[in-house]
């Protein structure tokens, strides 16, 4: 019986779905709609000033920002770092738990019940993107009515990070499965990419290579951040062109 | 559990933990304790489509409600105005319905002015306070006694606010916002006759110049063309639109900018006409704008003699190579368009900068063209002017003419002190506000009758700029209201109700949802037949009003008497020995005027460019705050002619040398735990009065001095304090 079981799970390692995402710099503004879509998608808690003080900001999503050259021929990127789902990624194999693992979707998972916060990931990871919950975080009531029901509230002692929605793949996956269909491109988007103004983040299944996603990841102005490690991100980046002229 | 059944299990579990002994751990473990994609079960939730009044862009939202509770604030695809993208300040619009320090239900003051001692008390009792005020006025034949101060009110709002206004037979209505555009108002009925505002079409556009136009942050409607932008940029296959942005400080707009000219402020629109002047001397204008708008490019360059390129460079502190190259782009990629901003517009020649910059559409012939600039297709009237309205209005105060004050919005913080609104507020005997949360001004209230958050309330939200279609949002509660609270216009009819039959004739609705179903009746009804109870369910389902015909407005077109823009020299208020430095105020991505900073997503919200949190700060060039001894971090002491205040630096590299700039927003008195007593109000150093120049909201001609205190400013900021070093890792 247990060796069904196993055996089902298996199969269940392969998946017609490689998620991952494309960020073009040269459509982002930096305007941090897609930081408070997040923050508010995934119940992730409000940090007071001493928090962030003490770098222990809980974004999933934080845009880094660049200057480059000085007056007047001065320069500012801007990079949008959220988790790269690398399918080499640095923070699974060092958790003694388990709690991060990978799954056949080509996700980073992150367990938070079986998490037991020895922060071994997040160390682990050269983006920075993985947070922890150093402080129990309340929400004042009524503020605690905004809490989505479809995620967990993460404790304190728990490592936290983005999951590109996993509860919208999920509902995504669940009406294709009752219509007997695969996912359609652009069906399902992380809140960060729903929002984005300038349409600089795209979502969607790399293994389809026909989607929007997978088309614009062939663009010659693509890179992925820090590629030199190895790491194999699911997401791609697009160079911000021209700009000559500083 | 029998012994037999146990040595079975026993046996195979055995069984088992030697067949995974081949597997990797990952697969063998995991399974057991993972249940597929964490177990999460969607639960079901209902969306709802309203629309967005927290800035006047009016965005169209989608909610989603579960369990009666607001969850998630999204763009509603259908809306033309955001397409399904919303903001940071959108989707905080939540935490202003379930903010911890809204104001439950209605108070009465009970300790000094001011004091922020307030009793609770029942609607009926609040309602019957006023209507007591109001009735007072009444028989002392005083009507016009009574003050409401809004914000620019639009749609049926508007017009609720103004009947009870007009039939109590009081003038003193002011509608004012700081960032309101009157500028552009202003500026396109002098030149075009037309004071509709202008709607750009970036998407389709090869070149765009902004002069201090930021269209990212709130110019007009940030997500309406942040959308635009992106499609400019790389929508099209082929052709990547170049953006050049003209302005003192490099605003968020102007990061992602290709090219940025630093120009002196108040030089913006003698810049401009020097590159008409070039496109003019060249023979690079288009020949049959020239026809279309009954000018004629001789005079106009005979017009324009005076701003030859020595003095624009001198002017503007521009090199003379880079202004020639930058009119020579914009002359010759065609379609090309020129935005004129907030930055330009709140200096003392704002107006006539705005119609030099305005004058360069014209030579590109980019009026009523794909890729250039329409007359925005919900043009409405509005005032021209609201500045001189509150201006008038804090003298009627002064001279004690006004003893009842009405006031929707925040005023006692978004409106800069010197225009001596706050003192004059002060002498008013008693001040009603309508405020949600206990904000700066009704601190000082007398009555506090809190009006619904925006997720609660009905209304229609007319879009300032909602491109070439017509566009209206509605607004439908969501959940049921979370507080004993009333929505400010139905709170004026019944009061209207209360005075009297005469006071409330121009009200024959039940309440202002039935009014509202009126006007969008009216809206409708003067097209097609209008079958009540479906069409407005349908209207809601869609979330507004959203016309898609085509057919072509009057465009805009030069006016035969309209002069030649000519921009006079900028004045400041502050001499330039004293005070060295101009102060630039800006708006901040998340806070706007100073709304945003009771939401803590927004207060959390690093700025993206200096990444600051949770605080204020003014930003210095580099060499400057060098040769101030000014470092990073600092607590600083800005010093302007009517007042000084104390923030942290920020060295900025993207700010002229002789300029310093601080975001709007901070600095509340009120506005609930995550604003009070946060950061520093700006406004307060803004001279309104400057030499030679009658009162205008020229709030970026004010110089400043700037002095170190203390090595604890106290700033946090995410990203490296000097901005990380390693960009070209990731290959930008």
């Amino acid at each position: 019986m247990t060796t069904v079981k196993v055996e089902s799970a298996m199969q269940k390692q392969t998946s017609p779905y490689k998620w991952g995402m494309v960020i073009d710099l040269d459509r982002c503004t930096g305007c941090g709609a897609c930081v408070v879509a997040c923050q508010a998608e995934n119940n992730v808690p409000i940090c007071e000033k001493h928090e962030i003080a003490e770098g222990r900001d809980m974004h999933w999503l934080r845009i880094e920002r660049f200057w480059v050259g000085e007056y007047p021929d001065v320069r500012v990127r801007f990079l949008p770092v959220l988790c790269q789902h690398c399918h080499d990624a640095p923070c699974e194999p060092v958790c003694p738990v388990y709690a991060s693992y990978h799954n056949p979707d080509g996700l980073n998972g992150q367990v938070y019940n079986r998490c037991v916060g020895t922060r071994y990931c997040g160390n682990n990871c050269p983006y920075a993107v993985r947070v922890f919950n150093f402080y129990r975080h309340e929400w004042p009531k009524p503020l605690d009515n905004q809490l989505s029901p479809d995620i967990t509230v993460r404790s304190r002692g728990v490592m936290e990070k983005c999951t590109f929605c996993i509860q919208r793949i999920r509902r995504a996956k669940e009406d294709a499965k009752g219509e007997g269909r695969m996912i359609r491109d652009g069906e399902v988007q992380p809140a960060c990419a729903q929002t984005c103004p300038t349409d600089a983040l795209v979502f969607g299944n790399m293994a389809d290579p026909d989607s929007r996603v997978a088309r614009l990841a062939r663009s010659p102005r693509r890179f992925q951040f820090l590629e030199h490690l190895g790491t194999h991100p699911s997401v791609h980046y697009l160079k911000g062109g021209g700009r000559e002229h500083a | 559990m029998k012994r037999r059944t146990f040595l079975q299990l026993g046996a195979m579990t055995a069984a088992t933990a030697v067949l995974d002994g081949c597997r990797p751990a990952n697969e063998k473990l995991i399974p057991y304790l993972v249940p597929p994609d964490e177990g999460v079960t969607p639960g079901k939730a209902n969306y709802y489509a309203s629309a967005c009044r927290f800035c006047p862009a009016g965005c169209g939202i989608l909610v989603r409600v579960s369990e009666g509770r607001a969850k998630k604030i999204e763009g509603n695809p259908d809306h033309p105005v955001n397409r399904g993208k919303l903001c940071a300040r959108g989707q905080s619009i939540l935490q202003e319905l379930y903010h911890p320090d809204r104001v439950p239900q209605p108070l009465k003051r009970s300790g000094p002015q001011g004091s922020g001692k307030f009793t609770p008390i029942s609607w009926e009792e609040g309602l019957a306070i006023l209507t007591e005020q109001l009735k007072t006025l009444q028989r002392e034949q005083a009507t016009d006694w009574l003050a409401l101060v809004t914000p620019q009110l639009r749609g049926t709002l508007a017009e609720v606010a103004a009947s009870f206004m007009r039939s109590f037979g009081s003038p003193h209505h002011v509608s004012f916002d700081l960032l309101s555009p009157d500028w552009l108002k202003l500026a396109n009925s002098r030149s075009f006759g037309n004071q509709s505002l202008p709607w750009y079409d970036l998407a389709e556009t090869r070149y765009l110049i902004s002069f201090g136009a930021d269209f990212v942050e709130s110019h007009l409607s940030p997500v309406h063309y942040g959308h635009a932008f992106g499609q400019m940029r790389q929508g099209r296959d082929t052709v990547r639109g170049h953006f050049t942005y003209v302005g003192g400080r490099m605003s968020l707009t102007a990061a992602s900018a290709d090219r940025w000219l630093p120009a002196r402020p108040g030089s913006e629109g003698a810049l401009a006409l020097g590159m008409a002047r070039l496109l003019l001397a060249d023979s690079l204008y288009d020949n049959a704008a020239f026809a279309a708008n009954g000018l004629r490019p001789e005079t106009l360059l005979k017009a324009l003699e005076r701003y030859d390129l020595p003095m624009v460079a001198q002017l503007s502190g521009l090199s003379q190579d880079v202004i020639v190259e930058v009119a020579r782009e914009f002359a010759t990629t065609r379609p090309a368009v020129a935005m004129a901003g907030e930055t330009v517009a709140f200096q003392t020649n704002g107006a006539e900068s705005v119609r030099a910059i305005q004058l360069l559409n014209l030579l590109s012939g980019s009026l009523n063209r794909p890729g250039g600039v329409y007359p925005d297709g919900g043009a409405m009237a509005g005032p021209e002017n609201s500045f001189g309205d509150l201006l008038s209005l804090v003298e009627v105060m002064r001279r004690d003419r006004i003893r009842v004050a009405l006031i929707h919005g925040d005023p006692v913080h978004a409106i800069p002190q010197t225009t001596g609104f706050r003192e004059a507020l002060a002498r008013v005997p008693f001040i009603v506000s309508f405020s949600t949360i206990l904000d700066d001004t009704a601190m000082q209230a007398d009555l506090v009758l809190p009006d619904h958050a925006c997720l609660e309330s009905w209304g229609d939200v007319v879009p300032l700029s909602s491109g070439r279609d017509k566009a209206i949002g509605l607004m439908q509660p969501v959940v049921t209201p979370v507080f004993d609270t009333r929505q400010f216009p139905d709170v004026l009819l019944a009061t209207a109700k209360r005075l009297g039959s005469r006071m409330a004739a121009p009200f024959p609705h039940e309440s202002y949802l039935e009014m509202l179903k009126g006007t969008m009746a009216k809206r409708l009804g003067a097209r097609s037949g209008f079958d009540s109870e479906t069409t407005w369910v349908d209207l809601l389902r869609r979330g507004g009003l959203f016309e898609t015909s085509r057919e072509q407005g009057k465009g805009y077109r030069w006016v035969a008497a309209a002069t030649v823009p000519a921009p006079a020299e900028p004045r400041f208020a502050g001499d330039e020995k004293e005070f060295p430095l101009h102060l630039q105020v800006y708006t901040s991505p998340a806070f706007h005027d100073g709304r945003g900073a009771p939401l803590p997503w927004l207060q959390q919200l690093p700025d993206p460019m200096s990444t600051v949190v949770w605080d204020s700060w003014v930003e210095i060039n580099p060499k400057t705050a060098a040769g101030l001894g000014i470092k990073f971090g600092d607590l600083v002491e800005v010093t302007s002619p009517p007042g000084s205040i104390r923030l942290p630096a920020v060295i900025y590299p993207g700010i002229r040398p002789d300029m310093v700039a601080i975001p709007l927003g901070q600095g509340h008195q009120g506005g609930g735990r995550y604003a009070m007593g946060r950061g520093v109000n700006p406004l307060d150093l803004v001279a309104v009065k400057i030499d030679g120049e009658q009162p205008q909201p020229a709030w970026n001609a004010t110089r400043v001095r700037v002095t170190r205190i203390s090595e604890k400013g106290k700033l946090v900021t995410v990203g490296h304090p000097e901005g990380s070093f390693r960009s070209e890792l990731i290959e930008i």
